[in-house]
């Protein structure tokens, strides 16, 4: 059979048709946020798609420039709103090494236990709404009931729900309120039931799997010269993961798999399997938290860190938030506020691939792929 | 031959997944159906989940972040907090008491009963601004500005947002604390 997914193939047969230029967003549903991408199809073909960002630029980096240090950190959460922990655990860790703090055992438990739920909490989101892309409403719903008990438990331990504000340079800024433990240990035991489910209705379901699986397929050495990270690399069948490659917060003490595409359904760096490897990392972030509550050492919740800190150098530090490796660059000159704060966003990158991806794609294979990568334009534009 | 074997394997593969994701909302039918597990006095959950909203409230943590509040006795104007939040949202105007402005008032107990030497002239918070990140209630050394868990406070007219603590009238009422 001829593919017709192969482009220009209408020259072969001598036949011309108009391209049209369609643009889908910023307001459309599946593109999880205000991301435009101007299609040039070809009926249903897709000959280019140029993706349009800049609608929630908030230019968190000259902020953050403009105030101290810890002034910057509600911004950060700003950035990736959906898995805000993350951000600011990146930022705090990086204003940490400028300042050679020591992190007390307890904090660092505590922040590992945090990001897990979040990584949770996040992949959660992305899972629901890619079912809802794909057009199964409720997985959709299932897992927005589970990630209301994680926003719960985080609304206990810090006070808000979604933009925490809860990482400081030398620990957290409260320690964790009593109970909360019993609170996040039952949840591990409710969850994992329910990411059962969650298999049933979407992983193996037919009508999704004919969807995503041999859709978009992102080779390994393609997803490194762009630079991919996090499941989008993984989805590949690449072992990558900051985790255990570069440990930090006291990763190194916790057992867990890092979890690669192994094309179960599909072949690797296709939706399906970059999607199954976020609800596998589910499965191992669970594995960390009851690991880390089992062991949460007692002591200080924060180390002895100046009120607003004054550091000098260089730094480049990265962490592995849920959608990928979030670095932060800080230039400090020893002022009270920082000269330059750069983020290399994880998001952005993988909205870059949307291009070369999406040619010779068919039109409703668009949202699967837009769904599969998981981006948050909050964190593209920053 | 293997063409048509697939096609029957798409039909088994088609049936078998509906019945399993049929099967998944049954359940969770059947537990909204008083069939609902709560375990250890924390109900997780199963069963129905939403909230009829503005007759039925949700709780609400007590350490959660919502509208600013200020006990005016205890505010020393020491301006920590306005220069810590990091969008400006409040705004303190203090100066020296005169000599017959001395009253012999005294910053809180819990803060050392000493006298106090500021007389606090302006305190607004402009709620519209606020990003409710609770930096300024974690340097009041005095602990008199709190985040309240009070979340419904919202206002027709985006001026009325900005609460004086130090006058309250009918226009501008004194938020519960």
């Amino acid at each position: 059979m001829k593919d017709f997914t192969e482009p220009h193939h209408e020259e072969d047969i001598g036949l011309q048709t108009e391209e049209m230029t369609i643009n889908m967003g910023p307001q459309h549903p599946s593109t999880h946020g205000v991301l435009r991408v101007v299609i040039k199809s070809d009926g249903e073909i897709i000959r280019g798609a140029y993706p349009d960002i800049g609608y929630l630029h908030r230019c968190f980096e000259k902020h953050t420039e403009n105030r101290e240090y810890i002034q910057g950190i509600p911004f950060t959460s700003r950035m990736d709103y959906v898995a805000a922990m993350s951000q600011e655990l990146g930022y705090v860790l990086a204003i940490e090494k400028l300042l050679n703090l020591e992190i007390p055992e307890r904090a660092q438990a505590i922040r590992v236990i945090i990001s897990e739920l979040q990584r949770i909490a996040s992949h959660l989101l992305s899972i629901g709404t890619y079912g809802l892309d794909m057009g199964g409403f409720t997985a959709f719903l299932y897992a927005f009931r589970d990630r209301e008990k994680v926003l719960r438990i985080f609304e206990e331990i810090c006070g808000a729900r979604l933009l925490y504000n809860y990482m400081r340079p030398g620990g957290v800024s409260r320690d964790l309120t009593p109970g909360v433990i019993d609170k996040i240990k039952d949840f591990t035991k409710y969850l994992k039931p329910n990411l059962d489910e969650m298999n049933d209705l979407l992983t193996n379901n037919s009508i999704f799997v004919s969807r995503t699986a041999h859709i978009g397929i992102m080779d390994v050495n393609h997803s490194i010269s762009y630079g991919l990270s996090g499941p989008n690399l993984r989805g590949s069948g690449f072992n990558w993961d900051l985790r255990k490659d570069q440990p930090y917060c006291g990763y190194e003490k916790y057992d867990f798999d890092v979890c690669v595409g192994e094309g179960e359904r599909g072949e690797p760096g296709d939706c399906w399997n970059r999607y199954y490897v976020r609800m596998k990392e589910m499965y191992q972030s669970l594995r960390i938290i009851e690991q880390a509550c089992e062991s949460l050492p007692e002591g200080e919740h924060t180390a002895k860190a100046p009120k607003s800190p004054k550091p000098v150098g260089e730094i480049y530090m990265e962490s592995e938030c849920p959608r990928g490796t979030l670095g932060y660059h800080i230039v400090a000159d020893g002022g009270k506020k920082p000269w330059r704060v750069k983020a290399k966003s994880p998001c952005f990158i993988a909205t870059s691939t949307i291009d070369e991806m999406c040619r010779g794609m068919m039109l409703a294979d668009v949202v699967a792929f837009l769904g599969s990568i998981d981006i948050v334009l909050g964190e593209v534009d920053r | 031959m293997s063409s048509l074997r697939q096609y029957f394997q798409n039909i088994n593969d088609g049936v078998v997944s509906t019945y399993k994701g049929m099967m998944v909302t049954l359940r969770a039918f059947l537990k909204t159906q008083g069939f609902r597990k709560v375990r250890d006095g924390y109900d997780y959950g199963a069963g129905p989940i939403t909230i009829s909203y503005p007759e039925v409230k949700d709780d609400i943590p007590l350490n959660s972040r919502n509208r600013l509040f200020m006990h005016q006795e205890g505010c020393i104007s020491c301006n920590q907090c306005a220069v810590i939040c990091p969008v400006e949202c409040i705004t303190i105007e203090s100066r020296k008491k005169t000599a017959e402005e001395d009253d012999g008032s005294k910053t809180p107990a819990h803060f050392g009963s000493k006298p106090l030497k500021l007389k606090l002239l302006r305190f607004d918070i402009d709620e519209a601004l606020c990003c409710f990140c609770g930096l300024c209630t974690e340097v009041c050394p005095t602990e008199c500005l709190v985040h309240t868990p009070e979340y419904e406070y919202s206002k027709f007219d985006r001026d009325h947002l900005i609460y004086d603590y130090l006058n309250f009238n009918d226009d501008n009422p004194l938020p519960e604390g």
